[in-house]
């Protein structure tokens, strides 16, 4: 990676995680357009079929503490740049084998 | 409009999930023939940034909150609507196993409405919009990727009798047109930031590089 695109990733992943500090403390939690829409057409709410291990972007015991809610999202942002840059390598080195 | 568990038949769900991977299918071998070391960087970092605008819920009017989707945004930059389905599955998979985020039966359906359709939406109406002008049709493409994702989303909702038809179009269609607003603000912000230091990673369409016969950074370099 050259140096452009080191400052590149660099500089969008402190927005990503800029945004990750601050989105815990001043993201609404009103309920979202379809939330709300279940909950005027009176729509049981409903269970998820399995536990995710970070419900909501907490963690676990400390569902309160919104330091919970900016660790999970910070894991967040790092696991889908791994996960993106992971991918496209993959699918690079699968060119590279095909025929010229 | 992450759709939960318990909202959608499951035979339907199947449907949905089929859809969604045939498409992610057409999403990598657009990122086989497309990316590159170039700008993968950008793709990855576009990702993350949509995972985190994700969790920062702005609220609208009626007691209701919304936030940024993003399938608009990287259909545009990257010219591809299957650059769209590839981050948002992937940004909608990570939510939905560790974060619970969208319910895992109801995957197949959030792709669908967030990445397929947001994408679609929102490539092909920047395309017919360009002519008014950058920035309104990023705007526009933003907010009406955002709009019918919703009205699709509650015509699964009408389909999955969870919600009825025409209530649910209303109160989802009234929402999404203001939560469309942000997205459409966003959308420009993004692009016209990138524009600003990276121009020559945009795709022509939407980059203020092309014409740009005196570009200081292609100086720079050579």
């Amino acid at each position: 990676m050259n140096t452009q695109n080191r400052n590149l990733v660099m500089g969008g992943l402190a927005i990503a995680i800029v945004i990750a500090i601050l989105a815990p403390f001043l993201a609404s939690s009103n309920p979202d357009g379809l939330e709300s829409t279940a909950e005027s057409l009176e729509v049981p709410e409903s269970e998820a079929v399995f536990e995710s291990p970070l419900p909501d972007y907490a963690i676990p015991g400390m569902e309160d503490n919104p330091w919970g809610g900016v660790v999970s999202l910070i894991l967040g942002v790092i696991l889908v740049v791994m996960v993106m840059l992971g991918l496209t390598k993959l699918l690079g080195k699968r060119k590279g084998k095909g025929p010229e | 409009m992450h759709i939960p568990d318990g909202f959608i038949p499951l035979w339907q769900c199947a449907i949905y999930w089929i859809i969604a991977i045939v498409a992610i299918g057409f999403a990598l071998r657009w990122a086989r023939e497309n990316l590159d070391e170039r700008n993968i960087p950008l793709l990855a970092v576009l990702a993350a940034g949509i995972f985190a605008i994700q969790a920062m819920n702005i609220p609208i009017p009626w007691g209701t909150s919304g936030h940024m989707v993003g399938a608009a945004l990287i259909a545009i930059i990257f010219f591809s609507p299957w650059a769209a389905v590839l981050v948002l599955s992937i940004v909608l998979i990570l939510q939905g196993l560790i974060f619970g985020d969208g319910g895992m039966t109801a995957l197949g359906a959030n792709i669908v409405n967030m990445g397929i359709i947001g994408g679609f939406v929102g490539f092909y109406a920047y395309k017919a919009l360009k002519g008014v002008g950058r920035i309104p049709a990023i705007f526009l493409a933003g907010w009406a990727s955002i709009f019918l994702a919703a009205i699709a989303c509650a015509i699964e909702m009408a389909w999955a009798g969870t919600f009825p038809l025409a209530e649910g179009i209303i109160f989802m269609g009234l929402y999404h047109a203001v939560i469309g607003v942000i997205e459409g603000v966003i959308s420009v912000v993004v692009v016209l930031g990138i524009d600003s230091v990276r121009s020559d990673l945009l795709a022509d369409w939407v980059s203020s590089n092309k014409q740009g016969t005196l570009n200081t950074k292609q100086e720079v370099a050579k």
